[in-house]
C-alpha cells in the first residue's frame, strides 16, 4: 500500500496521447536517433481557426478604433491549453459570446463614431456612395487584416440603402455596415486559407496571414499600417524583411503584450491575483505587495524583450525592479521609492533571475507552507518540459511533522519514502527544496517557521547535490532541455496550438538557431518566425482525423 | 407564453458598468410571477460545488419520510419538507484515464460521458442534460434564453486544469455538443445586463421593428461571410466555424423575438460589485430566481467553483486550500475544515431554495414547487475520488415530478437514468438512453 506520495498540490500533466504509466519511473524523455532530426521532413503543422481570446480582442479594438474600454473584460474567461490561453483548439465560442460580441460592436461602432474616428470624408446625403464606400473598404481592410474585395465592400454598402428605406441618413447605415464588420468571422476569427483541396504540400501563408501571425504573436494585436504595408508590398516573403519588422515591433509599447501574455501565463505572474497567503503566519502579504511583485516580474521581464540579455539569463539575471516596500520584503537596500527602481544585485545573488521574485514564489507555495513540489514541478515542466506523470491514486499528502522541529526536507524523505513515489518525487523534490530559504511570500529566511533551520539541499538523481537556489541556477544554465524547452513554450504561445512529440526536430531546431544567433528572446522570436511551423500551415492529410 | 419583457423606467440597461445605485433587488420583486393563469413551467436549476462532500456529515442515517437533519445538512431545516435527498447513485463514466477525477468527472457530471484525455486538442465530451432541456425549449422558443450558465470562479488562468486534462473540462459543466462548452458568466453585473439589455423604454413598435430588421440584415450578412469560408477551410476549422453559425442561429432568434414590451417583470437593481464568495453566489442565485420569475430561462447551471479548485475560504476560519483539505487523509482537522465548507454551499443552496419558495407564482405554488433544484459534486469523497456514491439533493416538487421530504438510497444506479428523468420532467420527449450508461428514467423519485 502507498502510504505517501503527493505533496498536496501537484500541477503534473501527462502529454496529449500518452499512456498514463503505472511505473513508478517517470518517463524519459527518449531522445531521437541521430540524425533523426536531418532526415525529418519539415511538418509544420496545422493552426485551427483562431478565434481572438479576450487579451487580442481588446488590444485589436484598441488598435482598430482608438477604443481603449477593455470590453472584452465582460466577455466570458477564455479556456486555456497547453498552458496559455491562445489556444486555437480551445477557443471555442458559445451563444453567449457571440451575444457579448452583437452588444460590443453596436457600442463600440457609436462611440468610435461619437469621437469622430471615421470623419475621414463627408457623407453627403443626397450622394453617400463615395464617401461611404471609402469608409467601409478601409475599415473592412483593416478589421480583417488583408485586402478586401470590392464585392465585399458593395455588399457591406447594402446597409446604406437599407437605413435609406426606413428613412434614416446614410450614418445609420454605414454604422449598420460596420457593426457587421465587427461581428463578422473574417473580424472574430484569424483566417488562415486551407491549401488547395488535394495538396499534400505544406501551404505557405500569404503575406497578409503572416503579418496576421507576427502581430498577434508579438502584439497580440492586428498589424499596424507599417507591417500592412509591408505585406501589401508583398516584402515578408523577404527574410531580412521579417527581421527588420520583429525588431520594430519588439521595440514598440504595444510589445508589452509579451510580457502580460505570454510571460504572465509562462511564468505563473498571472496566478498572482488568486494567491491567498494564510493571513495569520503571512500577513505581511498585502495587496500593496502583490502589486509589487507583479510589476516586479513584469519589469524583469521586458527587459528581456527590448534588452541584450540572453533568454536563459532568466534564471539568474543580476538585476530586478523594487521599490521601497519589495526591497524591505526581500531584506534589500530600499531604494528610496515607492515607484520600482532597477536595482543590480550586488551582494545579493539569491534574489537574481526568476527564483528570486516573489511572483513566483508565492503562487507555488501553499497558503500556509512552503511546498518544494509545486516549486519542483514548476522547473520541470515550464523551464525543462519534462512533466512527471501524476501521482498515483490514493496516495497521501505531506505528513505531519513527527517531532515539532522536523525540517520540510525530512518531512519530504518520510512522503515519498514510498518505492511507487520516489520516481518522480527524486526529480522534483530536490529542484523545490533548493527554494526552501525563500517562504511561501517570497522572503529570505534561515528558519522555518516550526524554528528548524533551513535545510535547502536538494539531491538530484543524477548526483548532482543542489545546496540552495544558485547550485539550482548554474544546473538549470547547462541543461540540455532548457533551451529546447524555452522555445516549446515560445512555439506553442506564437502559434496557438499544442507542440507535441512531432514537432520535436522542429523545435530542435528553432532552439539551435536562436542560441547561435545569441540566444536573445529576439533571436528565439527570429528563430521562430523564420521557421516553417511559423510561416506555413500543414496540409489536411497530416491531420490525425 | 411570456418571454416579452420589459425594462423598469428607473433603470435603462445599456452596455455595462452604467448601472446606477437603487435599493436592494428583494425591494423591487414582484411576489408574484406573470404569466398566464395555470400556464407555469417547469424549471431546472443545477448547483455544482467542487471538490466532493465529507460524507460522513452529509448522509442521512435513515431512509424514507423520517429522515433527520446531518450536520451538513442542518443548514436547511427550513426546506427540509422541500428536499429530497438521494444517496447512491454512480456516474462510472466519470472515472478519468489514469489521473484527472476532477476534470473528467466534471466533464461528465452533467453528460455521464466519458471524456477524451487531452489537453487541448480533439476535446470531446457529451451533450449535457441541461442543454438537452435548453435545445428542447428552444425549439418552442419558450424563452428567450434557451439557458443560463453561471460561476462566481474565474479561474487562476495558467498551468494546467488537471492531469492532462484540458481546462474546458475543469471549468465547464453545460456542453452544447461534445466539443463545445457552454461558456460561463462569472460576472453578476454582465449577467444582470445581459438577462435584462435590450429593450429601450419608450420605443415604438415601428423602431422595434426596424431595430429588428437592422439586427436580422447583420445576421444575414455575417452568415453569408461564414458560409463563403467555408470553401476555403479544413476540417478542424469547419468544426470551429459551427460553433459561429450555431451562435448566429441564437443570435437571430433573441433579434426575432425582440417585439413591443408588455409584460411587467420589474428587474430590480444591478447586483453588488464584489468578489466576497458568499455575496456573489448569493447575487447569482438571486439571478437565477429573477430569471426563472421573469420566464427568461427556465434552465440555468451554476459552478461553485471550476474542478479541482484551491480556494481559500479564510472568512470560514480556514487558511488551507479546498483540494487541499479535500485529501484528508483520514486526518480529523481535514474532516473537520471540509464540513465547514460543506456546511458553507449548503448555506447557498439554502439562501436560493428559501428565495424560490418566498415566490408564488400564478398558480398559487411557490417558485420552488414549480422547479427542481439538483445540488451535487463532480465526486464524492475527495480524497479517493469515488464516483459512486455521490452527493445529490433534489429540491422542490418540479410540478409534480418530485415527492420531497425523503431521503432515497439507490444501489449505484447509474447517474445518467436520473438525468433521464429530470429531462423528461422538463418535457423532453422520447428520452429513454443518455450518456454513456444511461438505460431509463430513474423510478422512485415520485
Amino acid at each position: 500500500m502507498v502510504t505517501s506520495c503527493t505533496d498536496d498540490e501537484p500541477i503534473a500533466r501527462v502529454n496529449p496521447g500518452e499512456e498514463v504509466p503505472n511505473e513508478p519511473n517517470p518517463p524519459e524523455t527518449v531522445p531521437p536517433p541521430a540524425g533523426e532530426c536531418e532526415s525529418a521532413a519539415s511538418k509544420p503543422g496545422r493552426v485551427t481557426l483562431h478565434r481572438l481570446n479576450r487579451a487580442e480582442y481588446n488590444a485589436t479594438v484598441r488598435d482598430l478604433l482608438g477604443d481603449t474600454t477593455q470590453p472584452a473584460n465582460d466577455f466570458p474567461i477564455d479556456d486555456h491549453g497547453y498552458g496559455f490561453d491562445n489556444i486555437a483548439d480551445v477557443l471555442s465560442l458559445s451563444p453567449l459570446l457571440m451575444e457579448k460580441y452583437s452588444t460590443a460592436a453596436e457600442r463600440l461602432v457609436n462611440d468610435a463614431w461619437t469621437r469622430g474616428v471615421f470623419n475621414t470624408c463627408a457623407l453627403d446625403p443626397l450622394n453617400p456612395a463615395p464617401c461611404a464606400n471609402e469608409i467601409l473598404s478601409n475599415f473592412a481592410r483593416r478589421a480583417w487584416r488583408r485586402p478586401v474585395q470590392q464585392a465585399e465592400v458593395d455588399k457591406l454598402m447594402t446597409f446604406v440603402d437599407l437605413a435609406r428605406q426606413h428613412a434614416d441618413p446614410p450614418d445609420a447605415g454605414v454604422r449598420l455596415a460596420l457593426r457587421s464588420v465587427l461581428v463578422s468571422p473574417h473580424f472574430l476569427f484569424r483566417v488562415e486559407k486551407n491549401a488547395p483541396p488535394g495538396s499534400t504540400e505544406p501551404y505557405t501563408l500569404d503575406n497578409h496571414e503572416l503579418a496576421t501571425r507576427l502581430s498577434y504573436f508579438l502584439w497580440s494585436s492586428m498589424p499596424d499600417d507599417a507591417l500592412f504595408a509591408a505585406a501589401d508590398a508583398g516584402k515578408l516573403s523577404d527574410p531580412v524583411e521579417v527581421e527588420a519588422q520583429v525588431r520594430r515591433m519588439l521595440a514598440d509599447p504595444k510589445a508589452r503584450a509579451l510580457v502580460e501574455n505570454f510571460a504572465g501565463q509562462w511564468l505563473f505572474t498571472r496566478a498572482l491575483g488568486t494567491a491567498t497567503p494564510d493571513a495569520t503566519l503571512y500577513g505581511a502579504f498585502n495587496e500593496e505587495l502583490r502589486a509589487a511583485m507583479r510589476t516586479e516580474t513584469e519589469l524583469f521581464f521586458a527587459e528581456f524583450v527590448t534588452g541584450d540579455h540572453k533568454l536563459k539569463d532568466l534564471i539568474d539575471a543580476p538585476f530586478t525592479y523594487v521599490n521601497d516596500a519589495l526591497a524591505a520584503h526581500y531584506g534589500l537596500p530600499l531604494p528610496g521609492s515607492p515607484t520600482h527602481v532597477r536595482v543590480e544585485l550586488t551582494g545579493h545573488p539569491e534574489r537574481s533571475g526568476i527564483f528570486g521574485k516573489g511572483s513566483l514564489l508565492t503562487v507555488t507555495s501553499n497558503p500556509d507552507r512552503t511546498s518544494p513540489v509545486q516549486r519542483g514541478v514548476w522547473v520541470l515542466e515550464q523551464l525543462l518540459c519534462s512533466a512527471p506523470p501524476p501521482p498515483p491514486p490514493d496516495v497521501e499528502n505531506l505528513p505531519p511533522p513527527i517531532t515539532p522541529n522536523m525540517t520540510m526536507k525530512e518531512r519530504m524523505a518520510l512522503h515519498r519514502s514510498a518505492p511507487a513515489c520516489q520516481g518522480c518525487h527524486r526529480l522534483m523534490d530536490p529542484l523545490g527544496l533548493s527554494m526552501e530559504n525563500f517562504d511561501p511570500i517570497g522572503r529570505w529566511r534561515l528558519q522555518e517557521v516550526s524554528g528548524a533551520p533551513v535545510d535547502a539541499t536538494g539531491d538530484m538523481p543524477d548526483g548532482h547535490i543542489l545546496a540552495g537556489v544558485g547550485d539550482t541556477q548554474r544546473y538549470l544554465k547547462e541543461e540540455p532541455k532548457l533551451t529546447n524547452c524555452m522555445t516549446e513554450h515560445m512555439l506553442t504561445y506564437a502559434t496557438g496550438r499544442g507542440i507535441g512529440e512531432a514537432d520535436h526536430c522542429a523545435v530542435k531546431e528553432i532552439a539551435g538557431k536562436a542560441e547561435a544567433r545569441g540566444g536573445r528572446l529576439v533571436d528565439y522570436v527570429l528563430s521562430i518566425v523564420s521557421s516553417s511551423h511559423f510561416t506555413q500551415r500543414g496540409a489536411e492529410e497530416e491531420q490525425t482525423p | 407564453m411570456s418571454k416579452k419583457f420589459r425594462l423598469s423606467r428607473r433603470t435603462v440597461l445599456r452596455g455595462t458598468g452604467a448601472l446606477m445605485a437603487l435599493p436592494l433587488l428583494e425591494q423591487m420583486l414582484p411576489r408574484t410571477a406573470h404569466g398566464a393563469p395555470g400556464d407555469v413551467p417547469r424549471r431546472l436549476a443545477v448547483f455544482y460545488t467542487p471538490n466532493g462532500i465529507h460524507m460522513q456529515k452529509w448522509t442521512p442515517k435513515t431512509e424514507g419520510p423520517m429522515w433527520e437533519l446531518t450536520p451538513t445538512l442542518e443548514p436547511l431545516a427550513a426546506v427540509k419538507n422541500d428536499l429530497l435527498v438521494v444517496s447512491g447513485l454512480a456516474n462510472m463514466p466519470a472515472y478519468p484515464d489514469g489521473d484527472g477525477h476532477h476534470a473528467a468527472a466534471t466533464g461528465a457530471f452533467l453528460s455521464c460521458a466519458k471524456v477524451f484525455k487531452t489537453e487541448g486538442t480533439n476535446l470531446r465530451v457529451g451533450i449535457s442534460m441541461d442543454q438537452v432541456i435548453a435545445n428542447h425549449l428552444a425549439a418552442s422558443r419558450a424563452t428567450r434564453y434557451p439557458s443560463m450558465e453561471l460561476g462566481i470562479d474565474a479561474g487562476r488562468g495558467i498551468g494546467n486544469c488537471d492531469s492532462g486534462y484540458a481546462c474546458p473540462y475543469a471549468n465547464n459543466i453545460a456542453w452544447s455538443g461534445p466539443r463545445t462548452p457552454v461558456a460561463k458568466e462569472t460576472s453578476a453585473q454582465a449577467a444582470f445586463d445581459r438577462l435584462f439589455a435590450g429593450g429601450i423604454p419608450g420605443e415604438t413598435a415601428a423602431q422595434i421593428a426596424k431595430r429588428r430588421a437592422y439586427g436580422k440584415s447583420i445576421i444575414d450578412v455575417v452568415r453569408d461571410d461564414a458560409t463563403a469560408l467555408q470553401g476555403q477551410l479544413g476540417t478542424a476549422d469547419l468544426q470551429k466555424l459551427e460553433e459561429y453559425f450555431a451562435s448566429v442561429r441564437e443570435l437571430e432568434k433573441q433579434v426575432e423575438d425582440v417585439t413591443v414590451p408588455a409584460a411587467t417583470c420589474a428587474p430590480g437593481v444591478a447586483p453588488p460589485v464584489t468578489e466576497d464568495p458568499t455575496a456573489k453566489t448569493k447575487a447569482m442565485m438571486d439571478l437565477i430566481v429573477l430569471a426563472f420569475q421573469c420566464d427568461l430561462t427556465r434552465v440555468a447551471t451554476f459552478m461553485l467553483a471550476n474542478a479541482r479548485a484551491n480556494k481559500v475560504y479564510p472568512f470560514l476560519g480556514l487558511s488551507g486550500g479546498h483540494h487541499t483539505y479535500s485529501h484528508h487523509q483520514k486526518v480529523q482537522s481535514n474532516y473537520d475544515a471540509l464540513a465547514t465548507i460543506d456546511r458553507w454551499e449548503v448555506t447557498l443552496l439554502q439562501y436560493l431554495l428559501e428565495r424560490m419558495k418566498s415566490v408564488i407564482e400564478v398558480n398559487g405554488m411557490s417558485l420552488l414547487d414549480n422547479s427542481i433544484v439538483y445540488f451535487s459534486s463532480e465526486v464524492g469523497d475527495g480524497d479517493s475520488h469515488n464516483h459512486i456514491d455521490l452527493p445529490i439533493i433534489l429540491a422542490g416538487k418540479g410540478g409534480g415530478a418530485l415527492t420531497p421530504g425523503r431521503h432515497i438510497r439507490y444501489q449505484k444506479d447509474p447517474l445518467a437514468n436520473l438525468y433521464i428523468y429530470l429531462m423528461q420532467a422538463m418535457g423532453v420527449p422520447n428520452v429513454t438512453t443518455f450518456g454513456d450508461d444511461g438505460t431509463g428514467p430513474l423510478a422512485g423519485l415520485v
